[in-house]
């Protein structure tokens, strides 16, 4: 908090306070020397979670901004960088803000709304226009302030780009996120130019209707359904600007502003009268047929690109070292090409797969790695079904690196983890399991036994819980006993690792609860036939590495534990 | 008509605060016996979730001590509890958003609250906390205020789209974010021998309504014990299916 009438910076003079925003507070300066009154913009260090993870950001970003220059932009003339603070001085812009004007006078004349569009879709076209492209993302009547002069300027602009994002991991109020364009919502999350074009079409609604779109009814109605004066072709642009598809609105600013000079000229009345003109008509149908004609040769030509473009990124992919541009490459591919399994399969195995590098983070798989993937799956999965193989491969690769690698709740050994684990993976391996068979996928009857050691693991707490367990071990034994002879059986999976995983599995699930599987109705000497079996299998294995070794001890101790626990229950 | 009454709640398995809030009080008035209940479910950094939810919580539970007696003298109808209820909602709303503005930080909090009385109950909700009657089979009774079904009852996306898009969390409003607030109220009669269900979204993510009615129908909730243990048992199910939130149920029987 900046003292009123304290010198900062050795010339400006704290007037006042004149606004407050959520991380920053707005005074009026004076710089007596210049005798020029400026605002500075003071945002709090201690304000920002992780400050000096958005500093270098917000460093850049004002260096960015100091250099813009547009009529309908502040000049960003300072930035000071105090112990507690950030101090960005620019010009003070008098007037009011739309909002207060909304606030005071309700809905605006057209004409005026359709001047002040073309004010902000020049702004918004000069900022998508720089290198980098500059996204506002927060267009809003609030922020734009009115000057006596009648030119609008744009406001709140010193703010990284890091304070904009909208976090929805929590829950939050559609009120305190503005118009915010169903791309801002996380998922399909690529913000662009025609992210501040949906924006601004929301703005312009609240403009001339006087109806805010982010309160009841919480839509954006054809304007002439709230006042049938409105012109229909400022109707039309405001919807083509607020479609929920990007694609669907204007894809830059220069489009929308051709639409807002001529907003009159595809208003009905004016559209009735160019219908008679036959003419023109018959150009049209001829301009159609040829570019027909022209899409059709683009699409195929596309497709190939595609292509291309897919195995150029993951070839790029292969040739990096460094573990976070590997993934953001992978990321990049999957945009290209969703369908394909190829930048999936990659992705997950660079979680845990020590090859990529980073020592501490092997054979560890995130949460954080696994909500990226998860999303993704999210967004993409339908196009990744359509090729059912596909789809299975990946969900099977996801499902392994659950099983084995999820580090959920290791964190904080609050035990959730063998849960959350299992949870997980039960889902990917029932993908595997529903869309594909034994004959057309080579790790069905594997997928099959990681399903089944995941449904009991996941259910255990059910069973618990609702004190509904009585004949479930029993059960879960001769599911035990089937599936163990499906693992033994050779042809079916060969693979030593897998199978002492899954002993390890089961031994450990006997020896924690061996008293409930023998009280279940699970005879001694059956328990104990199945750990003589095991036992043959693991020396059958030959020549085992350090890992093999370190399971079959883990076994062997658990086997004990399991027989000590059975000959005191037999003692007693 | 008389209430069997329960509450629980659980900090859950993620947050390291519970943001829920809750209050249920019984009354016995010349009107015969009536009950309130209500669940807020606060959002915000660190603890500020918890200011607003409990601020609102307390607001009710006031107004429940101190005016419903005058409110049932001069005779109850579901425009004057609408009246004071909004007049409550209002006035928390712009203490909150006072409060957020000179902490400079964001908070609010949804509110569903509801009194019965012999023949009539009362709802107001704000947010995506729901209220539920069990009788003969499980009915919902509020409507979330959420972007997400917005756009479903709107038509403009399926039920499966609505299940999975990322802006499940974004409620149209909630107390204390924004300048206006505007409570939906639900008005209808009081069922005998019915159980009235109130929750925080974390207790309903991962339940069925097959299994709310399995545990929760009345004819299982004969007790107090019961209902409190029927509440426990669920909200540990809900943690051992991975529910991230802060879980909150109350029980109300009618008999």
């Amino acid at each position: 908090m900046l003292e009123i009438g304290s010198i900062v910076d050795g010339k400006y003079k704290i007037l006042n306070k004149i606004g407050q925003g959520g991380m920053s507070i707005v005074y009026l300066a004076m710089n007596e020397r210049a005798n020029k009154q400026w605002a500075i913009k003071e945002v709090r260090k201690d304000g920002v979670k992780d400050f000096e993870v958005v500093k270098q950001g917000l460093i850049v970003e004002i260096d960015m901004l100091k250099r813009l220059s547009h009529p309908n932009l502040p000049s960003i003339i300072d930035v000071i960088d105090q112990k507690d603070n950030f101090l960005i001085v620019m010009d003070y812009i008098q007037g009011n803000s739309l909002k207060d004007r909304l606030d005071e006078f309700g809905a605006q004349p057209q004409e005026l709304v359709i001047e002040w569009a073309k004010q902000l879709s020049d702004v918004l076209g000069y900022l998508h226009t720089r290198k980098p492209a500059i996204i506002y993302r927060d267009m809003k009547p609030s922020n734009i302030m009115l000057k006596p002069d009648g030119k609008l300027t744009l406001i709140d602009f010193g703010t990284a780009r890091e304070y904009k994002e909208k976090n929805l991991a929590d829950t939050t109020c559609l009120g305190t996120i503005g118009y915010a364009a169903p791309e801002q919502f996380g998922g399909k999350g690529q913000t662009d130019g025609r992210t501040d074009i949906y924006c601004l079409g929301a703005t312009l609604y609240h403009l001339v209707t006087g109806m805010n779109p982010s309160e009841p009814p919480y839509e954006i109605k054809p304007i002439r359904e709230i006042n049938p004066s409105l012109s229909s072709g400022l109707e039309k642009i405001i919807l083509k600007c607020t479609q929920r598809n990007p694609e669907d609105r204007y894809q830059n600013c220069a489009e929308l502003t051709y639409a807002l000079e001529h907003y009159d000229e595809i208003d009905d009345i004016y559209r009735n009268r160019q219908k008679k003109r036959l003419s023109a008509f018959i150009t049209t149908i001829f301009l159609a047929i040829v570019s027909l004609g022209v899409g059709v040769g683009f699409d195929k030509a596309a497709e190939a690109k595609t292509d291309e473009q897919y195995e150029d990124v993951i070839a790029e992919a292969n040739s990096l070292t460094n573990e976070e541009s590997i993934r953001a490459t992978l990321k990049k591919a999957i945009l290209i090409k969703p369908g394909d399994k190829e930048a999936y399969i990659s992705l997950i195995e660079s979680y845990y797969n020590p090859q990529y590098g980073d020592e501490n983070d092997m054979y560890n798989f995130s949460v954080k790695e696994a909500q990226e993937i998860e999303e993704l799956l999210n967004d993409y999965g339908s196009d990744l079904k359509e090729n059912k193989s596909n789809y299975v491969e990946v969900s099977y690769e996801l499902a392994k690196a659950y099983f084995f690698y999820y580090t959920y709740g290791n964190e904080d050994k609050s035990g959730d983890n063998e849960n959350a684990k299992y949870k997980a993976a039960k889902k990917w391996y029932k993908n595997v399991i529903d869309y594909s068979d034994e004959n057309n996928f080579l790790y069905w009857n594997e997928s099959k036994i990681y399903y089944e050691i995941s449904e009991y693991y996941t259910s255990i707490g059910d069973w618990e819980n609702t004190g509904d367990f009585k004949g479930k071990y029993l059960e879960y034994f001769s599911n035990y006993i089937q599936l163990f002879s499906l693992a033994s059986d050779n042809k079916k999976i060969n693979n030593d690792n897998i199978k002492l995983r899954m002993y390890q599995l089961f031994s450990s699930a006997l020896a924690a609860k061996t008293e409930k599987f023998i009280n279940d109705g699970v005879a001694a000497e059956d328990v104990q036939k199945l750990l003589n079996q095991m036992q043959a299998e693991i020396q059958a294995i030959e020549n085992p590495d350090n890992n093999l070794e370190s399971l079959i001890s883990s076994i062997k101790a658990s086997n004990q534990k399991i027989e000590i626990k059975i000959q005191a229950m037999s003692g007693s | 008509m008389d209430y069997l009454v329960s509450a629980s709640t659980d900090k859950g398995i993620k947050k390291n605060t519970n943001q829920d809030s809750l209050a249920i009080k019984v009354a016995d008035t010349s009107i015969g016996k009536v009950a309130l209940a209500l669940i807020c479910d606060g959002m915000g950094g660190l603890q500020q979730g918890e200011v607003a939810s409990a601020s609102l919580t307390r607001a009710f539970s006031e107004w429940f001590d101190n005016n419903l007696s005058k409110l049932i003298q001069d005779g109850i109808d579901d425009f004057k509890v609408r009246r004071e209820w909004e007049q409550i909602i209002k006035n928390e709303n712009k203490k909150i958003l006072i409060y957020g503005q000179q902490q400079r930080i964001r908070l609010g909090t949804t509110i569903v609250a509801a009194l019965f009385t012999e023949n009539r109950y009362y709802i107001v909700n704000v947010g995506d906390s729901r209220i539920y009657e069990i009788k003969n089979h499980v009915n919902l009774l509020t409507q979330d205020q959420t972007v997400v079904e917005n756009e479903y009852r709107k038509g403009l996306i399926t039920r499966e789209q609505a299940d999975n898009d990322p802006r499940k969390s974004i409620l149209l409003q909630c107390v204390g974010a924004t300048g206006d607030v505007y409570p939906e109220m639900y008005f209808g009669k009081t069922e005998t021998d019915a159980v009235y269900m109130l929750c925080s979204d974390g207790f309903r993510h991962v339940i069925s309504m097959q299994e709310l009615y399995e545990h929760l129908n009345p004819k299982v909730l004969i007790s107090k014990e019961v209902m409190k243990r029927q509440s426990e048992l669920l909200i540990e199910l809900n943690k051992s299916r991975m529910e991230q939130d802060n879980i909150t149920v109350s029980l109300i029987r009618t008999f």
